[in-house]
């Protein structure tokens, strides 16, 4: 157990170092959020009731900015010819995917980071929450495990970038439903929490453990 | 040529006929459930829209079964690699794609006089059944942009156990956030007439045959391809 969370934490730290010095994917996907924002802004019309639509507009961003998170974490790795050489050492397939997968988690994280405290500048929502930390926090793990299942699935496809969208995004409906509910709690819609919280971690568990085990099969060639 | 034709049709001619028998027999069947859907009597209620039902539900039962061959399929082959696994959960997936069209688009018709509008998010059922369609089809789309064989094989096998376990908690989530949808009728068997009662069984026996009939015949089909394909490597 102790060789899979190091090679877990092996492949993590070379992707975080990796995006440490290249700095691709978090300037793109941090300018994205926030152009998001800029579009939802006159797409909706926020001058009234900006705050009802606040979670709605945070969970489209979050979702299309995870697909290019995740589909970017084994694509380069497909342009890199660099997945085959690590296939072939003796680690685990798991380790290898679970490595990659919190590296991903991380970085949306960070997208994140920055989508909350700009969506509070434009649609007057909370900038700090624990709540609403807690339900993002919790739904990115699971969306993590399903999106890099199927990221490390389209990478060695022809279409990998028409695939992951229509693979992941119907997946993660529970994730949007039970997160949407607890981000609607968070942004002071009212009703409570834990509830929705508690399910996203069920959710948590069983996907992270489904993606795992599916890991081995799609990292096989 | 001809040595290939006799060779590609030995052995299945046994299985052939049993097939078109069934074929035959389903027609029949679908027939006699017209007309027993046509004889019994309309509902007080919903009046004659209500007879959506008797395709409706017989149709979702059969998608279910269809997605559950998928998962049985994938599963077998990610344990053996069995070509015929493989073939089976790529039949069952196209038919089970068809039965949840037919299962949502008449589901539509039927709620736009009833509830008002084609379509409601908050209920389970719908959101779920969507999923599933949406879940297959994009089985369907890995099947075709995947490399055949191996990698085809595999990758959808993935994308079908993992679609599988998703669309009863997408349907529990939903029911979490609240639920409209109307009881099953069947769940109080008394509660209907003979003749509708009559009318769903039969329906519901024939859409199932002809399930396995179509499964059947597309299974043959790609067994005939697979063979090909086989020949023209060597």
């Amino acid at each position: 157990m102790s060789g899979f969370l190091r090679v877990a934490a092996a492949v993590a730290t070379k992707d975080l170092r990796t995006e440490l010095r290249s700095r691709e994917v978090v300037p793109a996907l941090g300018q994205f959020v926030v152009l998001a924002l800029l579009v939802a802004n006159f797409g909706f019309d926020v001058g009234t009731g900006a705050d009802r639509i606040a979670p709605g507009v945070l969970w489209l961003t979050i979702t299309f900015a995870g697909l290019v998170a995740f589909g970017r974490t084994f694509a380069s790795e497909r342009d890199q010819s660099s997945l085959e050489p690590m296939l072939l050492t003796p680690a685990s397939r798991a380790a290898i995917f679970a490595g990659k997968a919190c590296a991903a988690a991380v970085l949306l994280l960070v997208c994140e980071a920055i989508l909350v405290p700009a969506m509070g500048v434009f649609f007057n929502t909370p900038f700090l929450s624990l709540q609403l930390a807690a339900a993002l926090g919790l739904a990115t793990v699971g969306m993590a495990g399903l999106g890099c299942l199927f990221a490390a699935l389209a990478a060695q496809t022809r279409a990998r970038d028409l695939l992951l969208p229509v693979l992941a995004l119907p997946l993660w409906i529970p994730f949007v439903i039970v997160g949407g509910r607890a981000v609607q709690v968070a942004l002071g819609g009212g009703g409570e929490i834990n509830g929705a919280l508690a399910l996203l971690l069920d959710f948590d568990i069983l996907f992270v453990v489904v993606a795992s085990l599916a890991a081995k099969f799609v990292l096989d060639d | 040529m001809s040595t290939t034709q006799t060779q590609l049709s030995t052995g299945a001619t046994a299985r052939t006929d049993l097939l078109r028998i069934a074929a035959i027999a389903d027609v029949l069947l679908l027939l006699l459930a017209a007309g027993l859907v046509a004889a019994a009597p309309a509902d007080t209620v919903q009046g004659v829209v209500q007879k959506i039902f008797y395709l409706h539900v017989p149709a979702a039962i059969g998608a279910y079964l269809a997605f559950a061959l998928v998962l049985v399929g994938g599963l077998v082959y990610l344990w053996n690699e069995s070509p015929a696994a493989d073939r089976v959960a790529r039949v069952a997936a196209e038919v089970g794609l068809v039965l949840t069209t037919v299962t949502l688009v008449m589901g539509s018709i039927w709620a736009r006089p009833i509830w008002g509008s084609y379509w409601v998010w908050w209920d389970a059922r719908l959101v779920s059944t969507l999923v599933l369609w949406m879940v297959y089809a994009g089985y369907l789309l890995v099947r075709r942009i995947a490399a055949p064989g191996r990698q085809a094989g595999r990758f959808a096998a993935v994308v079908g156990i993992v679609g599988f376990i998703d669309v009863p908690i997408v349907h529990f989530s939903v029911t979490w956030w609240r639920t409209i949808h109307p009881p099953v009728e069947t769940a109080a068997p008394a509660a209907l007439p003979a003749a509708m009662l009559i009318a769903f069984a039969v329906s519901t026996v024939a859409v199932l045959l002809l399930v396995a009939v179509l499964i059947g015949y597309r299974y043959r089909v790609e067994a005939l391809r697979d063979r090909v394909a086989e020949a023209v490597d060597r």
